[in-house]
């Protein structure tokens, strides 16, 4: 990793150069009180002022409505035809740590098993700059989940602000370095270790520290504990929380056509909507908002580490501050979590005075380190 | 490289791609035969348009696939023929929503689109050398179908195979022509049953749910496995009534049917704990099940 240093006086200047660079560069912009990303008409509209954007960034990879496919009706028969991705270079600029590690998580999700050529080639001409944090919001637990205002996940460079010197600035990937070398007369020499003192400085103001990090085991027990149904009580299931979630991914996939022809659209999804699993019998696993909540939480911290190796949340706060009913999931996944460990570290089920059969284990014995359960 | 070399690389990287590999592209295929297995179940016989690619296709008999009617949407249905059956692939199909209402609708020399094979499919290694207990459900029986299709055309490699199908009526008991087919087949055993109430008059099979039944066949466990498909309500008691009988949870094999739209273990939907349907599934033994929560 190399680092530099971009004089704060330089860095409109840098922003400006880029823009027309032949890339796209995506940047947050106002929009009323929140700042959004969007396509740079003039540099004068980048804002830096913002915790975090109204929205996080998946939706420059993954947008939330794309055809998958146009076809035509011909006679009896269709003529398929590829959707246009409009694929253009682009340079997302002042992506927060947890968003780029956000896309960390969608590339294992996409690239896994069936690569999703959609997600992937966007990914590929995209180079991410992300911006580390200097004052977090109440909402935020980036460190909670194994990250810092300041980490460098799924960044291919990241400026890191230090003070009224500007910025310190690492490159992480080609893709970095390739602005880097580009760019170079906009850089000075920097110090890696200079970054150490503004991660302490910024974590000491945060204070949701406690580790979720290792996710939460499963067991059948926490699974039919009563503790779902009180916690999801008053979820009016509005799926607020997957929409400005960096890592949720779920999507729907549906017609829209006319008398000529039409496209196959995939849509953003949440599994907090009712119709999410109910089959056309009317047969529906998750009937109630209990069991689609408790999906949400234990896909974040006990399914997806099972199948990835990590948790499925990058401690944005976003859904905390969304939600119209104030649920929120580091309070959640605390709770969760203590279940947890009720039941299992003693081994002995408090669910009506059974008796668990399951050996005890320590935390570290996770949900990380148990195999799947099919495979 | 310099800059404006990478720009235009860059710009033109769409094009330095080779063409896209669509996981969600079908394929199209052409209904050349629809056969009426009872009021609400269709089979259709699907011929790909492609050639090659129908040539090249094969399935492991449990897998499954997205069928689409273009303008209405996508549908997993079990592929039901044999294998061996190159160049074409059925589906059974029961009326129920909107994309098979607008299946039903259609007509021989229709265009719909398939994405397959997906899933895992049954696991023929536990089979071979042994004897094979089937037990289908209405529309359960489809992914069966596939499978006792393959077991018939691979019959040395199989011991004894007893098939039981059940339906509520009569009317609704599916595969007549294949059923009959199957009955003539040596050491085969064939026993239909209907639930009580769905008998005829000159009705000569069993009367009886498929699990109560199951327990009166009482199939021995040695080095027999059982395969059952069907709705969940019934699935859940034939479980119960294989337990009884014996059968250890690793011999018990059955399959889930959660509501799908990629197939492909991104959409985030048919998920049971850790475990995709589509991707890990849609085949699994009863000892899984176990391990699993109770999600489906």
């Amino acid at each position: 990793m190399m680092c530099r240093m971009l004089h704060r006086d330089k860095l409109t200047a840098w922003l400006e150069e880029l823009s027309r660079s032949g890339r796209r560069l995506i940047a947050p912009q106002r929009e009323g009180n929140d700042a959004v990303f969007k396509p740079v008409e003039t540099v004068d509209d980048i804002t830096l002022d913002y915790v975090n954007t109204r929205w996080p960034v998946k939706e420059w990879l993954f947008p939330r409505s794309e055809p998958l496919l146009r076809y035509r009706y011909v006679g009896s028969s269709v003529e398929l035809e590829q959707p246009d991705l409009g694929l253009e270079p682009q340079v997302i600029f002042g992506v927060r740590p947890c968003d780029a590690a956000g896309l960390a998580i969608l590339d294992q999700v996409f690239i896994t098993d069936y690569e999703d050529e959609f997600y992937t080639r966007r990914r590929s001409v995209t180079t991410v700059v992300g911006l580390s944090c200097t004052e977090p919001a109440e909402s935020c637990f980036c460190t909670a989940v194994g990250l810092s205002p300041t980490s460098s996940e799924g960044s291919d460079m990241l400026l890191t602000p230090m003070g009224d010197d500007g910025y310190l600035v690492e490159t992480l990937t080609a893709k970095g370095k390739q602005l880097l070398w580009e760019y170079g007369h906009y850089f000075g020499a920097g110090e890696c270790g200079s970054k150490d003192l503004a991660t302490k400085a910024i974590e000491a103001k945060m204070s949701r520290g406690a580790t979720l990090a290792q996710g939460i085991g499963y067991s059948e027990e926490l699974f039919e504990h009563p503790i779902w149904a009180e916690l999801a009580r008053k979820c009016v299931g509005c799926g607020i929380c997957a929409y400005v979630c960096p890592t949720c991914h779920c999507f729907d996939i549906m017609d829209d056509a006319d008398a000529w022809g039409g496209i196959r659209c995939r849509n953003w999804d949440s599994c907090a909507f009712s119709l999410f699993t109910q089959h056309a019998s009317g047969h529906n696993p998750r009937p109630e908002q209990d069991g689609r909540y408790r999906q949400r939480v234990l896909h974040k911290f006990s399914y997806f580490p099972q199948n990835y190796g990590r948790v499925m949340c990058v401690g944005c706060g976003r859904c905390v501050t969304d939600c119209p009913v104030n649920l929120d999931i580091y309070a959640v996944a605390q709770a969760v979590l203590h279940i947890h460990d009720e039941l299992h570290i003693d081994g002995k089920s408090h669910i009506a005075g059974e008796e668990l059969h399951s050996e005890p284990h320590a935390r570290e014995h996770n949900s990380l380190t148990s195999s799947r359960a099919a495979s | 490289m310099n800059e404006t070399h990478l720009v235009e690389y860059l710009s033109r990287a769409s094009e330095h791609f080779p063409a896209m590999n669509n996981i969600y592209r079908p394929q199209l295929m052409t209904v050349e035969h629809i056969r009426d297995e009872t009021p609400d179940v269709r089979t259709l016989r699907l011929a790909f348009q492609d050639k090659a690619v129908g040539e090249e296709f094969a399935f492991i008999p449990g897998q499954f696939g997205e069928y689409s009617v273009f303008g209405r949407g996508e549908c997993v249905f079990a592929i039901a023929s044999s294998p061996a059956d190159r160049g074409h692939v059925e589906c059974s199909f029961k009326l129920m929503g909107k994309v098979t209402t607008a299946l039903r609708d259609g007509e021989i020399g229709d265009t719909i689109g398939f994405r397959g094979p997906y899933g895992n499919g049954f696991p023929l290694d536990e089979l071979r050398g042994r004897n094979v207990f089937f037990a289908g459900g209405g529309i359960g029986m489809a992914a069966l179908r596939a499978l006792i299709e393959y077991c018939l055309h691979h019959r040395q490699e199989f011991r004894h195979i007893t098939i039981l199908n059940g339906a509520r009526s009569v009317a609704d008991l599916v595969y007549k022509e294949d059923m009959a087919r199957w009955a003539e087949q040596p050491d085969v055993e064939l026993v239909q049953t209907v639930d009580p109430g769905g008998e005829t008059d000159d009705w000569d099979g069993e009367v009886g749910f498929v699990p109560t039944i199951m327990e009166q066949m009482a199939p021995k466990p040695d080095d027999r496995v059982a395969i059952t498909c069907g709705p969940p309500i019934m699935i859940k008691f034939a479980l119960l009534a294989l337990e009884r009988l014996g059968f250890p949870p690793e011999r018990v094999i059955t399959t889930l049917e959660n509501k799908m739209k990629c197939g492909l273990g991104k959409c985030g939907r048919c998920n049971v704990g850790p475990v995709y349907v589509c991707r890990d599934g849609p085949v699994f033994t009863a000892a899984q099940l176990q391990n699993l929560p109770k999600d489906f």
